[in-house]
């Protein structure tokens, strides 16, 4: 808290109270949200997600609900596991829109000369921006979540979901937000593009991790370090059957080991990453100047 | 000796290899009134204020506001600050009235408070409607919202980047008749290229040059430095170049400007100025006898000029 200050300019008489870090955290955040609720981003990306998995239903409706019901084993936990394996992907894609640029805003416009100018901590700031870009992301991965919900119980009955797991699993999107957003946030730190931070957001946590995963699966090592391994936990949380490796035969006395993370190991790197890459984030933040 | 309202010791920035953007600028502001910081491009204005706020680091020296360092403990130290500085956007998604709400509440103001702060802000800056997205406003609405958040609160001290930038002129006399009203209880301090303003507003000029501060002295003192070398003369009907004759036996040289009106470069002496305006009288009719630059502008000519 600061000192009161009491000033009269004008026709008002100004009464200024101190101001706690929270309170000034809840009008970053809201006025973030704001923002991103108003961005063809959030409603280009909301309406996007809806129309592929509309379109997935729909396909699956076209197959017919017996031939559904065969192909996911007759279990609704295993129809929900393999509607939401590409929940990491649209969380991937949403972190890097909504965090991508979320630093980096403050040194290639003039956004920053007017928020860095207020009497407000840079890591409220950025925490502030943090916790809007979660909810935002999180609002784009409950339309996914919710599509294959309506599709499990249209295809298997109401009393079929395992809801104690789909709870498991959004927890689990949760904490994958979390991780994917302090990437992006220490990407967006480090480049003064937005353009830049967004784009190599999407080439890092998808198109590098997704790589590396495969390379190493190839060496028959375990991908324990990438966040897009990790991210598997949350379709595997449904997964009746979970393997957590399993062996390809490749030829004669060769073979390669496709790996899938445990909920636990998978909820073990997502924390790690956030545990990192945020507090990483705040520092290049605090550091960073407005030079140009 | 207590905090001062800004305080800058031996500041020096450096941005790589070249020569300092600031060099060693010590100066201490406080009470209120307004001071202006002039200086060519380049001089180093903007990266004084950047400093100020903490929008960059010193390579060496020191700034502190009310004692407060203004990069390790931002709240304190710019909670009495309001700062204008480059061209300040707030999202362009949010409205006026969205935009001017998160600085109020982000400087204390109580809930109830910030719409009546943002109406005055409306009413003296004569701002866009409310309900207007930031995007869809032309630049020099933008710019009144910058200046209004710059306000909300009532901050003590006011840095302010060439504030009146991008403002018509009608807005340009708002601004400066608020800024006029501001100064007699707040600190200001302004840069700017617009000497009128400078002239008008300012009670102590800093003057910088090449990173360097030059000179620091009441604005009456500084137009004092310097003779008017320059007069603008209109007559009340056309001059030809051969009737100007006796001014150039004073000494004088004269350059045309319109058909009437002449400028007369002399030696700045009070005598050669008198005798001047004796033989223009004899001449034709004089309208207008003046000097051609402000004593501000001539005063900052001559010393930038000398330093480089």
């Amino acid at each position: 808290m600061v000192a009161a200050a009491h000033a009269t300019v004008g026709p008002v008489a100004v009464r200024r109270t101190g101001v706690s870090d929270a309170g000034q955290l809840r009008t970053v955040t809201s006025s973030q949200l704001t923002h991103y609720f108003r961005t063809y981003r959030f409603l280009g990306l909301l309406a996007f997600v809806a129309f592929v998995s509309a379109l997935t239903l729909a396909f699956q409706l076209d197959a017919g609900v017996t031939a559904t019901r065969v192909a996911q084993l007759n279990r609704s936990s295993e129809y929900l596991s393999n509607f939401l394996d590409y929940a990491g992907l649209w969380i991937i894609i949403a972190a890097a829109f909504f965090g991508g640029d979320a630093l980096s805003v403050d040194f290639s416009t003039g956004a920053g000369y007017y928020m860095l100018v207020l009497p407000i901590p840079r890591w409220i700031l950025l925490v502030g921006r943090y916790l809007a870009a979660t909810l935002v992301t999180i609002a784009v991965v409950a339309v996914y979540y919710a599509f294959g919900l309506a599709g499990a119980v249209y295809f298997f009955g109401g009393g079929s979901i395992p809801w104690a797991a789909l709870a498991a699993s959004l927890g689990l999107a949760v904490v994958f937000t979390f991780a994917a957003l302090g990437v992006a946030f220490c990407l967006s730190a480090l480049f003064r593009s937005p353009a830049t931070g967004v784009l190599v957001t999407i080439l890092t946590l998808y198109v590098g991790l997704t790589t590396l995963q495969g390379v190493l699966e190839l060496a028959n090592v375990e991908p324990w370090m990438s966040l897009t391994y990790a991210g598997g936990a949350m379709a595997a949380v449904l997964d009746t059957d979970f393997l957590h490796y399993q062996s390809i035969p490749l030829g004669e006395d060769q073979f390669y080991t496709l790996w899938s993370a445990s909920v636990l190991e998978g909820l073990g790197i997502m924390l790690a990453y956030a545990a990192v890459f945020v507090p990483l984030s705040a520092v290049l933040y605090h550091r960073k100047e407005s030079t140009g | 000796m207590s905090d001062a309202l800004v305080e800058a010791h031996e500041l020096s920035k450096t941005f790589g290899s070249a020569a300092p953007a600031l060099d060693r600028v010590s100066f201490r502001l406080d009470g209120t009134g307004a001071i202006g910081y002039l200086g060519p491009n380049g001089a180093g204005k903007t990266t004084t204020l950047k400093l100020l706020v903490g929008l960059l680091r010193p390579t060496s020296g020191s700034v502190r506001i009310q004692g407060f360092d203004p990069v390790a403990d931002r709240k304190r130290a710019l909670w009495e600050v309001g700062a204008l500085i480059e061209t300040p956007e707030p999202y362009p998604t949010l409205t006026v009235y969205d935009a001017l709400a998160l600085v109020g509440r982000s400087r204390g103001l109580p809930v109830e408070d910030v719409d009546a702060e943002i109406d005055r802000c409306h009413t003296e800056l004569e701002l866009p409607p409310l309900a207007d997205r930031v995007g869809g406003l032309s630049k020099g609405q933008r710019q009144r919202v910058a200046l209004a958040a710059t306000l909300m609160g009532d901050p003590k001290i006011l840095l302010l980047d060439e504030p009146t930038s991008g403002l018509d002129p009608a807005e340009r006399v708002v601004v400066r008749r608020l800024l006029g009203r501001l100064k007699r209880d707040h600190l200001v301090l302004m840069s700017s290229h617009q000497m009128v303003e400078v002239a008008d507003l300012c009670d102590e000029l800093m003057i910088l040059a090449r990173g360097r501060l030059l000179l620091r002295d009441r604005t009456e003192r500084i137009a004092e430095r310097v003779p008017h070398r320059q007069v603008d003369v209109e007559f009340a009907a056309a001059v030809a170049e051969a009737a100007l004759a006796p001014l150039q036996a004073l000494g004088a040289t004269a350059a045309q400007r319109t058909e009437r009106r002449w400028r007369l470069a002399f030696d700045g002496s009070e005598n050669r100025r008198r005798e001047l305006l004796i033989a223009c009288q004899a001449i034709a009719p004089v309208l207008e006898f003046s000097n051609s630059l402000l004593p501000v502008e001539e005063a900052y000519l001559e010393l930038v000029a000398r330093d480089a």
